[in-house]
């Protein structure tokens, strides 16, 4: 077992979700789920702390509290556990992997059931009755704010501001934009109609949008300062 | 020419290049037309490519560590079921 768990931890981990995959797995990967489906004590710790990082990560990003994201890594391992057997190969561990993360995030959010969500109808366009856009999104400088794109302050910000997105929005945010799921499969996910993932993912771009433009706009005028 | 409520129901598919030719055109010389329309679709697109580097690559080796109380349990937690 020492040599398969030599192999093993050099497996690769996830691709990215939501868009082409291979249908089968490399060959450290096949000995990997080989050994886990054999029940090997070795390899579910292997598996922990290989795709641990990732998970965690994935259930931070869709979860509020460090706490609940302890929980549902938790809840992640014990799911893949018991539905190892299941596992049809049709992609990588990884990305099976961050499926039953962001399943178990979403049990999660709606377990916790439906808050009162702040509305984001005040961050929409506004239009007149003609249909012409009446709020003007013109601001100055656009290119000079594109280079504070890749900053960790930038970066910090944005995730703030995600957070700041009610449940509902964030989610659909995360799932397209940021995992990579299509529109289809987001909608799948979250049980609605791919018509109502666009209006739903629309309103959260365009929220968000609107909560970064002042940030942005701050972070420019310190910049040129 | 379409009116900027219009073309706001149809950017999500116009912006994946979703649309039928035609519309596709009608969108594009809306914003063309439209200083409004342009500068939000700018903004529009800038808030989903910085979500997207707000996170990087989710495949990416993620910096955080798991504490090794959270491994411990996981593995306990299955051998307990």
């Amino acid at each position: 077992m020492a040599r398969a768990t030599s192999a093993i931890s050099r497996a690769k981990p996830a691709t990215t979700a939501g868009t082409s995959q291979s249908e089968y797995l490399d060959s450290s990967e096949k000995e990997l789920l080989d050994c886990l489906r054999a029940g090997d004590n070795g390899c579910y710790e292997i598996l922990v702390r290989r795709f641990g990082p990732q998970v965690l990560a994935t259930a931070k990003r869709y979860l509020r509290s460090d706490a609940d994201a302890a929980d549902c890594f938790q809840d992640t391992f014990l799911a893949v556990f018991k539905s190892i057997d299941k596992f049809e190969q049709r992609s990588t561990i990884g990305t099976w992997l961050r499926g039953i993360t962001i399943n178990q995030c979403l049990m999660r959010i709606r377990a916790q059931g439906r808050r009162q969500e702040d509305s984001i109808e005040h961050l929409l366009p506004v239009f007149d009755e003609k249909g012409n856009r009446m709020d003007s999104c013109s601001s100055n400088g656009s290119c000079q704010i594109d280079e504070l794109l890749d900053t960790a302050q930038m970066k910090q910000l944005v995730r703030e501001k995600i957070l700041e997105l009610p449940d509902t929005s964030r989610v659909m945010l995360l799932l397209r934009d940021i995992d990579g799921y299509s529109t289809k499969e987001a909608a799948t996910i979250l049980g609605i109609s791919v018509t109502a993932a666009k209006t739903r993912l629309h309103r959260s771009r365009t929220a968000l949008g609107a909560l970064l433009k002042p940030e942005m706009e701050r972070l420019k005028y310190h910049a040129d300062v | 020419m379409l009116t900027c409520k219009e073309f706001d129901d149809f950017m999500v598919d116009y912006l994946e290049q979703g649309l039928p030719v035609w519309r596709n055109f009608m969108c594009w010389l809306h914003v063309k037309m439209c200083r409004e329309c342009a500068d939000f679709v700018r903004d529009y697109k800038r808030a989903v490519k910085l979500g997207q580097i707000a996170f990087d690559s989710p495949d990416e080796p993620v910096p955080d560590f798991v504490p090794e109380e959270l491994i411990k349990a996981a593995l306990s937690h299955r051998r307990s079921n």
